[in-house]
């Protein structure tokens, strides 16, 4: 019989004490949420670096070979429609407040009461 | 970043903690080298200005920089930034702690090697460590998550080499050298006895002294029974011969006169005003007459300038350092005389920060470590 899966370790996460305000409540917490993303990207970036490494020591292609990549157009196109999609999930609060102010415009333009 | 040497039970990130914990590292060296001496800049460019304009007269002291200077923008944003990047620090290694800590629970049990460990449950965590988390890690020295747990220790080990960036060295053990080598250079030939470490945690700096004192009985001390677990099988894998047991340093079961010296390193900055004195009447009592007190620790505010000393206790305010205060201004030869030590034989010893090549903690080389010495 196998043994029941052990329970995942969970140690403190959140350190006692009064954590100071910077800016404000919600500012503080976005500007960490940008520090956080900006080490997640290191992270990321590390291990790509990682994987072109192994690549070209195992001879599958060598790290050159993607500095002198040729975009063809059908690649372009693609990236381009990728690279717009990831740019509006990361402005979406932009885009959020400005929809609504659009529609708070509408609201005022219309001659119907509600 | 510098490489540090990671022993049998080194709780050792895989690929994307590592990147995430060097990740940190390099981030906290951009900070300390980038983005904090921007501080400078706004207070001598706009703060101080409007603050003549407005008093005229320059401020007196630190707490009159800390009104102005906690609301200049860019001193906000380093501190947030700071403070944030603590916080990654320990967030980081837990990832590794909590993911290998059935393996070193594992492998604690069956080290083999040189010292012993003696916890007493009946030792109580102190309120200035149970009031807030010293240095904002997670549950602190004190906090047990499993049984016989050495994960605090763990998440010790590797948050404060990050910490430092690296400044206390591949063994993580700058402070211990920092004291040694002031040690030896003042009494090169005292015999060097039964040595007791005071709030030791992990023993980062008495296994050092060990390796290097070969004829000593080394003695280390914690309230905490998770660092005292975790240093005890981090000396053995280390090759050391320290023996730990848990007791409050204010408060221990050594018998008057039968200790050669006492050591701490940066404990008394992490006690209250009631404990420092209670560690240095014990000192006292367990003392050989004609033993030797050595406790070095962080820079007094003493002749720091107004600006100097405000970001000094930045640690106080925002890393939850809150002892530090008090030290700071504390006059430590009243509480070495009130203790039973002769005046004349007190002395506060300011000792280079350099402990090889150059290498300081903190990546700060423009400061002295107060060691607090005394003989018996």
């Amino acid at each position: 019989m196998a043994d029941a899966p052990k329970k995942p370790v969970k140690l403190p996460r959140t350190a006692k004490g009064k954590k100071p305000i910077y800016f404000d409540s919600v500012t503080d917490k976005l500007l960490s949420m940008v520090l956080t993303l900006m080490g997640e990207l290191s992270v990321t970036r590390d291990r790509l670096d990682t994987v072109e490494r192994l690549i070209e020591k195992h001879a599958l292609f060598k790290q050159d070979d993607i500095e002198t990549y040729e975009l063809t157009d059908a690649v372009n196109q693609i990236r381009t429609e990728r690279r717009a999609a990831y740019i509006a999930r990361v402005l979406k609060s932009v885009q959020d407040e400005l929809e609504s102010l659009q529609q708070q415009g509408e609201s005022t333009n219309t001659e119907v009461k509600p | 970043m510098l490489q540090q040497a990671m022993h049998d039970l080194f709780p050792k990130p895989n690929h994307d903690e590592a990147a995430r914990q060097e990740f940190v590292n390099d981030f906290r060296v951009h900070l300390a080298a980038k983005v904090f001496p921007g501080n400078f800049g706004a207070y001598f460019g706009r703060v101080l200005p409007a603050f003549a304009k407005t008093n005229g007269r320059e401020p007196k002291d630190r707490h009159e920089v800390r009104k102005v200077m906690t609301q200049d923008p860019y001193y906000q944003m380093w501190s947030l930034m700071q403070r944030s990047s603590q916080e990654m620090i320990w967030d980081s290694v837990i990832d590794t702690v909590e993911r290998t800590l059935p393996d070193l629970q594992a492998k604690a049990k069956t080290a083999k090697g040189k010292g012993t460990l003696t916890l007493d449950p009946a030792v109580e965590i102190p309120r200035y460590h149970t009031g807030a988390d010293i240095h904002l890690q997670p549950g602190a020295y004190h906090t047990d998550s499993v049984p016989d747990d050495i994960a605090q220790g763990a998440v010790y080990e590797r948050g404060t080499f990050l910490y430092a960036m690296g400044g206390m060295g591949p063994e993580n053990d700058g402070l211990g050298r920092i004291l040694h080598k002031f040690f030896r250079k003042e009494w090169p030939n005292r015999k060097i006895g039964k040595v007791v470490d005071m709030g030791t945690t992990i023993g980062l700096g008495i296994v050092y002294w060990a390796q290097k004192e070969p004829d000593g009985e080394f003695h280390a001390i914690d309230v905490a029974a998770p660092v005292l677990r975790y240093g005890h099988v981090r000396a053995k894998a280390l090759g050391a011969a320290v023996h730990f047991s848990q007791q409050n340093a204010e408060k221990t079961n050594f018998a008057d006169n039968s200790v050669d010296l006492v050591i701490s390193h940066i404990l008394l900055h992490e006690t209250s005003r009631n404990a420092i004195q209670n560690i240095f009447n014990e000192c006292h009592r367990i003392l050989k007459p004609g033993g030797l007190m050595l406790h070095l620790d962080l820079p007094q505010a003493g002749a720091q300038s107004p600006l100097e000393g405000f970001l000094w206790e930045w640690e106080v305010y925002n890393n939850n350092e809150h002892f530090y205060g008090q030290l700071r201004e504390l006059d430590v030869s009243e509480v070495a005389a009130k203790a039973g030590f002769d005046k004349a034989k007190f002395k506060i010893h300011q000792v280079d920060s350099t402990w090889a090549d150059g290498q300081t903690p903190y990546s700060d080389s423009n400061f002295t470590f107060p060691v607090y010495a005394a003989e018996k």
